[in-house]
């Protein structure tokens, strides 16, 4: 009883499991496939755990180490911008600090006076010119805005520069730098003006050079740039100081919305979807108001040299790969070392639960058997001094010879009675085993000679396979006889006329002999077949067989310490196996 | 039917029915028979006679067959014991050999292998009697020298 329990509570436990891997896994429930086989979807379900637990690592560690990479080569590629947009800037207020260097140079060199003499300008324009290339021309503009002097291609000179916002800055500072314009060249250009104060008659007068904004542009694509980037300026208020090659030509607006940087170098990073650049650096050079500005856009840094990108994807492939075969090949051993325990317990349980039976109806079938065996002795009694009173007597003449064959019933059933109750005590009895040694050929060749009639008889062909040199066993002959008698009897019963029965015997290893009785019967179905060796099972027609041959020689061969075991296939046949221990250790 | 065998025989057996219909068939051979329900009676009854033969159960209530045949063998060492039994066993059947009973048979059992095992026993007993007269008889002789 205690077995049954123990088997519900493991019925119960087995649903909490599959619930906590169904919960843990779902592939198992809408793959309908992994149900059929208990292990193998088991197996598959824990490959795939594993998987997933090994590779998801794996996967969340290559991912962040290539963009880390990503990330680093990008962060060395703004570096690297930062000290181009560094070093051009420096270019850039060299360039200027030595133009307004020079403005100064000549204003403290010559007087107002010399300066207004067209010639001594017209020197000065050459040899300046000479020097520093990009010089569109100069001139010197009187304290009222007015220039007095011009020298350079354009007819300027009287031009009246007083309502100009430079003039009105420059009165107030000493120098001053103008954002580019067409002004009345139309050519895009900006000036560099100087002031020269004089002290003793309390006015100023101005000197001022205009440069092509080429010279400046010339500076800003010194900056090394691949095919969708940018360089350009700008100034303070977005206007474009040189033409860029995606954001519109000079002087028109820098559409881009960014927050100027104060004074520092900053390098900004935008998202692609804002339709902005990726990198954008922001240079704002000093004592000017101009910012120098670079637009990357190629993203050099995203391509992650392919070297990286191969050995990584082949770790990966390679560790994948590798774990998944560990994985499988261990739950394989795993899994199927569970499934050789379960069936081995299984057996166990199944073995241990037939001999409990047999146990059990054993003991039962000999209180019945001693039960029925006392009213069958009255009956007996009675029926034999019914017996004794008819032989007496002479008188009732006519209804003696019906009555005595009446008696003769009785007896007759009486005397079945006694043999299925003695067979059933027999069942029961524990009886003391004799020890002979002898060749299981021998007592084989010995039990078909008493069935050779039978087997003549029936025309069945009797086919022997018995291994010469059998180890010679140590066990009880006549009831090892008994069990050969009634299996080979059955093997008789079971195959048509002209039938087959094949007897075998031969070392299944160093302890056992095996003897195999094989018939092309009509064979034992499935259902049928686990209940054969349990007393009072029977096949045969009524009155043919008691159903205790079989549980007889089970017994029997347990108790010489063999096994019984039977293969069967309906309309195919049946074979029995015998193994008998080669020393017999009594039970 | 076999030869008749006049003889003294005592049935022991729990079951009345069938001590009744035993003995009467017994008696139609011509036995005397007696019986007893339990050994305890019969020990009583071995007191009083000398049988030739008795026919013992193996199983009964209180006093068991091997019990009771232990006692009487105990106080009449030539009494022939027959063992009767529903236990086919042999096991039992040894023990109760063992214990001094000339005999075994199994219930039901048929009545010309009862007669046969009683007229045995009681060829074995007269000639038991027999024996113990003879030694008799020679002691007399011996120490009676004259």
């Amino acid at each position: 009883m205690s077995e049954h329990n123990e088997q519900e509570e493991e019925k119960n436990k087995k649903p909490k499991i599959y619930n906590f891997l169904r919960v843990l896994f779902h592939p198992h429930d809408f793959l309908g496939i992994l149900s059929e086989d208990r292990y193998k979807s088991l197996k598959i379900r824990i490959v795939l755990i594993e998987a997933m637990l090994s590779l998801l690592p794996l996967f969340i560690v290559v991912t962040i180490s290539y963009f880390w990479f990503q990330q680093i080569l990008k962060d060395d590629f703004k570096n690297q911008l930062k000290w181009e947009l560094e070093n051009t800037k420096q270019s850039i207020e060299f360039f200027l600090e030595e133009r307004v260097s020079i403005l100064r140079f000549i204003t403290s060199s010559y007087t107002h006076e010399q300066l207004s003499d067209q010639r001594t300008l017209s020197d000065i324009f050459t040899k300046f010119k000479r020097e520093f290339p990009g010089l569109v021309d100069i001139g010197v503009i009187d304290a009222d805005g007015i220039q007095r002097t011009y020298s350079g291609p354009y007819r300027l000179a009287g031009a009246d520069y007083s309502d100009q916002t430079w003039f009105n800055e420059i009165v107030i500072r000493s120098s001053n730098l103008s954002d580019v314009f067409m002004g009345f060249r139309k050519i895009p250009h900006f000036a560099i003006a100087v002031k020269r104060e004089v002290p003793d008659k309390g006015t100023f007068w101005i000197l001022r050079a205009t440069i092509d904004m080429k010279t400046l542009q010339k500076y800003a694509s010194a900056i090394n740039i691949r095919e969708n980037d940018d360089v350009f300026i700008i100034n303070r208020e977005g206007v474009l100081q040189t033409p860029s090659r995606f954001h519109g030509n000079v002087l028109e607006q820098y559409k881009e919305i960014f927050s100027f940087p104060e004074d520092n170098l900053s390098i900004k990073e935008a998202g692609q979807s804002e339709g902005t650049c990726d990198i954008c650096g922001y240079a704002p050079i000093k004592n000017t108001p101009w910012i120098l500005v670079a637009v990357i856009r190629s993203s050099p840094y995203a391509k992650i040299p392919n070297i990286f990108r191969n050995e990584l994807f082949f770790i990966t492939i390679i560790s994948v790969f590798f774990s998944i075969a560990v994985t499988i090949a261990l739950v394989q051993t795993v899994v199927n070392r569970i499934k050789k325990a379960d069936q081995a317990r299984e057996a166990a349980i199944a073995e241990t639960e037939h001999a409990g039976k047999m146990a059990s109806i054993g003991r039962l079938a000999a209180g019945v058997a001693h039960e029925i065996n006392n009213p069958l002795a009255i009956i007996n009694e009675k029926a034999g001094l019914m017996k004794d009173i008819l032989e007496g007597s002479r008188d009732m003449q006519q209804n003696r010879e019906k009555f005595l064959s009446l008696i003769s019933g009785i007896f007759d059933s009486i005397n079945r009675c006694r043999t299925v109750t003695h067979r059933l005590l027999g069942f029961s009895r524990r009886m003391d085993i004799s020890h002979d040694t002898i060749d299981i050929n021998d007592a084989l060749k010995e039990v078909i000679e008493f069935l050779e009639k039978e087997i003549i008889y029936r025309n069945i062909r009797l086919d022997l396979d018995l291994k010469k040199d059998l180890p010679r066993v140590v066990t009880d002959k006549g009831q090892l006889q008994q069990v050969f008698l009634n299996i080979i009897n059955n093997a008789i019963d079971a195959v048509e006329e002209g039938g087959l029965i094949q007897i075998s015997s031969y070392s299944k290893d160093e302890h056992f002999v095996r003897v195999s009785i094989k018939d092309n019967g009509r064979g034992i179905p499935r259902d049928k077949l686990k209940h054969i060796f349990e007393p009072f099972y029977t096949t045969k027609e009524k009155g043919k067989g008691t159903g205790l041959g079989l549980s007889i020689s089970y017994g029997i061969v347990q108790r010489l310490g063999g096994s019984i075991h039977v293969e069967s296939e309906v309309n195919k046949g049946t074979t029995f196996f015998v193994d008998i221990p080669i020393l017999s250790e009594t039970v | 039917m076999t030869e008749e065998i006049k003889a003294d025989v005592l049935l022991v057996d729990d079951e009345e029915q069938f001590l009744k219909v035993l003995s009467q068939r017994m008696e139609g051979r011509g036995l005397k028979v007696d019986t007893s329900t339990s050994g305890e009676e019969a020990l009583e009854k071995v007191k009083g006679k000398d049988f030739d033969a008795i026919v013992l159960d193996l199983a009964m209530p209180g006093m068991s067959g091997i019990e009771t045949l232990k006692r009487i063998r105990s106080e009449h060492p030539d009494l022939q014991i027959i063992m009767l039994t529903g236990h086919g066993s042999v096991e039992k059947g040894v023990e109760a050999i063992k214990a001094g009973a000339v005999d075994f048979l199994e219930k039901p059992a048929d009545m010309n292998k009862i007669m046969e095992k009683i007229s045995e026993a009681k060829r074995k007993r007269v000639l038991l009697v027999e024996k113990k007269k003879e030694a008799q008889v020679k002691e007399i002789l011996q120490s009676k020298g004259w």
